[in-house]
């Protein structure tokens, strides 16, 4: 760097130099800038590459899955939707339907969003509306490090602390169970809701606010009534962001959800335990022989839930687009 | 009116109260965690621990620590001496072993001698006798034949072909047994050596191994309790029994109760020789071990045994900071350079769009797809997991966090600057290099740190793709072939730990410390970036 | 600023690279160990004393999971494969295919012992009847003649050496219902047992302790003698892996041949299974 300054500060030194340029200097800086532009394009094209090769690489390791002997590609693909029986390494019937284990991604993703929504919605328009600047100043580093602390630290923190308390305490038969995972991973989705739904909340702008002041409404109408419909976009876009945080975490759900392969029987009781998709490659990638069906289903749900994060951030995309558009 | 200044007042003590809710939600999370993992690194010391420090670690002063051992060895002296006395009567294996020894060593002395033949065989064939009288005796549970058997050895005692034998021994032998007969119940002496069995492991737990016994092959057995809170537990564990007693209620539950073992009543060894054993270990345990506070430091520097059962957490800190730092070679300049492009360069196209919507997915991505990916992909094209593919499966995971932070930054950056080089007559990337990026600098590197503390605190992606649980410590040298190695880190260990490992369940202050030691380092990391911010803001108010 | 700061953090982690350096030792050979979780113990205690007895040689545990153990043995990753299971036919066909000849070494036995938390009265199940649990026709141990408490089922994942060994000779090839709930290893299933009054799990002969209660299965308790002599109807080997049998005196030699030594036999008892010879 130190070079660089130096660079500068000679340049205003060496700047004399002929105003008007020849055809050789012009088309030296012409190709030289274009090189550096289409230099600069390969090396961005590289975030592209990558989203292309991470899909080329998981669909090529699941179409085996799909195409592979035994069935026709059409029943593999309807048993993996509705079967709820994942029996991969049974040795005459293997089964591998994960409706149990999507459902089971869906029963901590929601019951964490019911959770984190309210709470990290509220302390969205604490921040933006309510604290004052040195308020602000000290909560947003609070939940800079909620944000920063390793899922693996917070899942150990669920199984040594959380677990033995929702046992002793709320007489579960068992506290590695969606309630325990929900909880962890609505502390981990909360940090992204609130700092996009500030976001949000604050682009809406002063304008409509004091005009709504104004009016005559208090802060609570104001808020209620004007601003958050005026950023539904933005928290909606927020909404989904956490929600991928929440469908793509693995150690927490793996080491806190219990892991059985079981949509939960009454359907709203959070104290079973559930199996997710991170969980179920996390946890059976190492084990199996790879190459066999079972692998390559592991790469399957691993597409499921590629392709479903993909449509999530997709659908996020086009809120926070929304959300940027100058309202009329 | 009041109805809705009501409502507003409400609203206001929720949206304050959800903040408090994470402001506790962090505390619950960090006091439990940061306290249980200091205590890897602030606890009471023992003797064992100076001990176990000298012989792994070549840490101390052998004549502190021999003074202190003789003065240790001296307290435990009269314990161990009970437990061996009354463990000679129940735990029969090791006197008939010791019968089976003298006999075998008879047999060698007989042959120095050289005695004629057929005097060997009569004295081997007497000698026999009395062997199997002994074990016969040592055998039986009925008292009263077990002291006929005894009668039977005694009767040979003053046979003068013994008498400067090493064969003696048995009679001596069967001289304490016979005395141990009186103090103790034989018919429940089944019973007594599995109790004695856990009070000689609790034993163990405490003061390493017992007298007589073989160095352990594993260093975890090597020594006795090394932290005094270890110490009390063992305590407990070898004073307290568990029993599992029907309880009044009708549902058949069984519910622990802790008796005494020496309780005269109902502990086991409440009747017996070995009753003030517990007392004396229980009063004198202090003398014993010797505890004293210490700052173990350098467990952020040391190796550890198997299953992190002694030692610290210092080659998983450098597998760490080695993945971490190697990964930010392969993201920062590629991130820096893309955000240059998308800010300066990009011209808003469809392939702009397309190129952001990459990156917001890349973003997106779990953080498990990026272990499978690193396993189908950086794994085949390295060839095997290692620190390589590993940290370039992490730099792939913080790319998005750098292009998008370094992007905000050099936006950040006054266009004026800007403007005033190009005026200058520098080109459009000239300006960049040297303009823009140092003034963009400071956020830059708060990018560049949050992306370290997460890299540093992911453990999925790392799983498969070059992670290992115990593993030689990277030799980082100029010669590339440390790249190519497995190795440790903090959060694969910290997965480890929790539920890998079965050793490290016994440990828990071990298995905290290493989740502190991550957090810790990543708040580290965090407040360094809030701080840089910090400063820049001023700077930018012109402070 | 920013070249202050940057020199700074440079600075830094030059000093910890510094620091930390001398601790790393010279090493010429390498060993590679890789594979199941239930032999990894065994693995990182051999690797214990083999770094006391060859301090040249550097050895790599890696504890993955048995079937990335033989993977690893197969692409030439590893020296040695821990597995808890023996390889299946399709590894056997992908090893041949490459050119490895995967010798198999049985270090030591296991059983796959069942525990309830001990405030369960129940001391004794016949198979039927931990099959009839896992089953899901059993829920409650009221049936079984136990307190009226509900029957939380604790299986290792489906995909490990020890739910096959289970799965094969007390459930019959029957699959599991789906209330079972999966851990990922057998500290875990332990830990599950410990702090649930009304589960049953079943762990290797090494994790039991006093903590849980271990029950006799068909009147037959799971113990050292039992398990050696084959009485116990659920135990099993435990395998080394390697390409070929290992060249006598090499160092992969040394390792496989490790459990035969005293110490090594010490070890496989102070780790909890049973050693296959006695001294």
């Amino acid at each position: 760097m130190t070079t660089a300054v130096s660079q500068f500060d000679d340049a205003a030194v060496r700047f004399p130099r002929p105003l008007r340029l020849t055809f050789r200097d012009d088309l030296r800086s012409t190709l030289l800038s274009w090189l550096v532009k289409s230099f600069l394009f390969v090396v961005t094209f590289c975030s592209v590459a990558a989203v292309l090769l991470i899909f080329v690489f998981v669909i090529r390791q699941a179409a085996p899955f799909f195409m592979g002997d035994g069935g026709s590609a059409q029943e593999r693909i309807r048993e993996f939707f509705t079967s709820r029986r994942w029996f991969p390494e049974h040795q005459a019937h293997p089964e591998y339907g994960i409706l149990a284990i999507i459902a089971g991604s869906f029963y901590v993703t929601i019951a964490s969003l019911l959770i984190a929504v309210p709470t990290g919605l509220l302390a969205a328009i604490f921040l933006s509306d309510i604290a004052s600047f040195r308020v602000r100043q000290i909560c947003k580093p609070l939940i800079e490090i909620l944000a920063a602390i390793p899922s693996v630290a917070y899942g150990v923190f669920a199984v040594m602390v959380v677990a033995p308390w929702l046992q002793k305490n709320l007489g579960f038969p068992t506290g590695t169970n969606a309630l325990n995972a929900s909880i962890i991973l609505s502390m981990m989705a909360m940090p992204t809701i609130i700092s996009i739904a500030e976001d949000a909340l604050t682009a809406v702008g002063r304008e409509i606010r004091e005009a709504s002041y104004g009016l005559g409404a208090t802060r609570a109408e104001t808020i209620l009534r004007i601003v958050i419909p005026a950023a539904h976009s933005g928290i909606l876009a927020a909404v989904i962001l956490g929600m991928m945080r929440a469908v793509g975490e693995t150690m927490v759900v793996w080491m806190a959800s219990g892991n059985a392969a079981q949509i939960p029987s009454p359907w709203w009781d959070l104290s079973q335990s559930v199996r997710t998709m991170t969980a179920t490659i996390a946890g059976e990638l190492g084990e199996v022989p790879q190459g066999t069906i079972h692998f390559h289903s592991l790469f399957a749900i691993g597409l499921v839930l590629l392709i479903f994060t993909f449509c999530l951030n997709l659908l996020s995309e086009h809120f926070i687009m929304q959300m940027k558009k100058p309202k009329r | 009116m009041l109805w809705r200044q009501i409502k507003n007042i409400v609203f206001t003590v929720f949206c304050s109260g959800s903040v408090l809710l994470l402001a506790a939600a962090l505390l619950f999370f960090l006091v439990p965690m940061i306290w249980k993992g200091s205590q890897a690194v602030f606890f009471r010391k023992t003797v064992e621990f100076d001990k176990m420090q000298m012989e792994l670690f070549r840490r101390g002063h052998p004549a502190v620590l021999e003074k202190i051992t003789a003065q240790t060895n001296q307290a435990r002296q009269p314990a161990l001496a009970l437990l061996d006395h009354f463990s000679r009567g129940v735990d029969t294996t090791l006197l008939s072993k010791e019968a089976r020894s003298a006999y075998q060593q008879f047999g060698r002395h007989l042959r120095y001698r050289e005695v004629s033949d057929e005097e060997y065989t009569r004295l081997r064939e007497e000698a026999k006798d009395i062997r199997d009288a002994f074990l016969k005796a040592v055998e039986t549970t009925d008292k009263t034949e077990a002291e006929s058997f005894l009668d039977l050895v005694d009767a040979q005692q003053n046979n003068p072909s013994f008498q400067d034998s090493p064969f003696r021994i048995v009679f001596s032998l069967s001289k304490d047994y016979r005395q141990i007969l009186q103090d103790i119940d034989l018919s429940r002496r089944s019973e007594y050596a599995a109790e004695l069995d856990i009070v000689k492991t609790e034993m163990r737990k405490l003061f390493g191994p017992l007298p007589g016994e073989s160095v352990p092959p594993l260093a975890q057995d090597r020594f006795g309790a090394t932290r005094w809170d270890v110490a009390q537990k063992h305590l407990r564990y070898l004073i307290y029994q568990t029993k599992w007693v029907p309880s009044e209620q009708e549902d058949h539950r069984l519910i622990a109760r802790q008796i005494r073992r020496d309780d005269p009543e109902e502990g086991i060894f409440g009747k017996t020789e070995l009753a003030p054993l517990f007392s004396m270990v229980e009063q004198n345990l202090a003398a014993m071990l010797q505890p004293r506070p210490t700052i173990y430091w350098q467990y952020f520097l040391d190796d550890s045994t198997a299953g992190h059962y002694f030692g610290g957490a210092g080659p998983e800190i450098l597998g760490t900071l080695l993945l971490t730092v190697l990964s930010m070679c392969f993201a920062v300049p590629l991130g820096v350079l893309s955000a240059a492009y998308l800010v300066e360069y990009a011209a808003d196209g469809i392939i702009t769009r397309v190129i952001r919507t990459c990156i917001n997915t890349l973003a997106g991505v779990p953080s498990i797809v990026y272990g499978l990916f690193g396993l189908a992909f950086f794994v085949l094209m390295v060839g095997k997991p290692c620190i390589l593919s590993a940290s370039l499966t992490l730099g792939l995971l913080v790319l998005p966090v750098i292009i998008r932070a370094s992007e905000e930054a050099i936006r950040a950056v006054p266009q004026s600057y800007k403007e005033a080089s190009l005026a200058l007559g520098a080109g459009k990337f000239r300006t960049f290099l040297t303009v823009t990026l140092p003034a963009a600098g400071p956020g830059i590197l708060t990018g560049i740190i949050l992306s370290l503390s997460r890299a540093a605190g992911e453990t999925a992606p790392i799983l498969f793709a070059g992670a290992v649980a115990l593993g030689p410590i990277p030799n980082v040298g100029l010669h590339p072939k440390w790249l190519f190695q497995p190795t440790r880190a903090l959060s694969y260990g910290c997965y480890d730990i929790t539920v890998g490992d079965r050793l490290a369940m016994q440990v828990p202050h071990n298995q905290f410390g290493m989740v502190m030691t991550l957090i810790l380092l990543v708040l580290l990391l965090n407040l360094a970036a809030i701080f840089l911010r910090w400063r820049m803001s001023r700077k930018l108010q012109g402070i | 600023m920013m070249i202050r700061h940057g020199k700074t953090l440079l600075s830094f982690i030059g000093l910890t690279l510094w620091i930390v350096q001398p601790v790393s030792a010279a090493e010429s050979k390498t060993l590679q160990i890789d594979g199941s979780t239930t032999v990894g113990p065994l693995g990182d205690a051999f690797a214990e004393i083999f770094k006391e007895l060859h301090p040249d040689v550097s050895i790599t545990v890696k504890k993955t999971g048995s079937g990335d153990g033989a993977a690893a043995l197969i692409d030439g990753r590893c020296d040695i494969a821990m597995m808890s299971r023996f390889m299946k036919d399709k590894e056997f066909q992908q090893a041949v295919e490459k050119g490895v000849f995967p010798v198999a070494h049985v270090i030591a036995m296991d059983g796959v012992c069942v525990v309830v938390h001990p405030s369960n009265p129940i001391t004794e199940l016949r198979t039927e009847q931990i099959r009839d649990i896992y089953m899901g026709k059993i829920t409650n141990w009221k049936e079984l003649g136990g307190p009226d408490m509900p029957i939380v089922p604790v299986s290792r994942d489906t995909s490990s050496g020890t739910y096959e060994s289970f799965h094969l000779m007390v459930m019959n090839n029957e699959k599991m219902a789906s209330n079972v709930e999966y851990v990922n290893s057998n500290p875990q299933a332990h830990a599950r047992v410990r702090s649930t009054p009304g589960a049953i799990g079943y762990v290797g002969i090494g994790f039991l302790d006093r903590y849980v209660k271990t029950l006799k299965i068909d009147g037959i308790m799971p113990t050292r003698s039992t398990i050696a002599k084959g009485v116990y109807p659920v135990s099993r080997p435990l395998f080394l892996f390697t390409n070929g049998y290992p060249k006598p005196g090499s160092i992969v030699h040394a390792f496989c041949t490790f459990y035969l030594t005293e110490k090594g036999q010490e070890i496989i008892e102070a780790k909890g299974f049973v050693p296959l010879t006695e001294y």
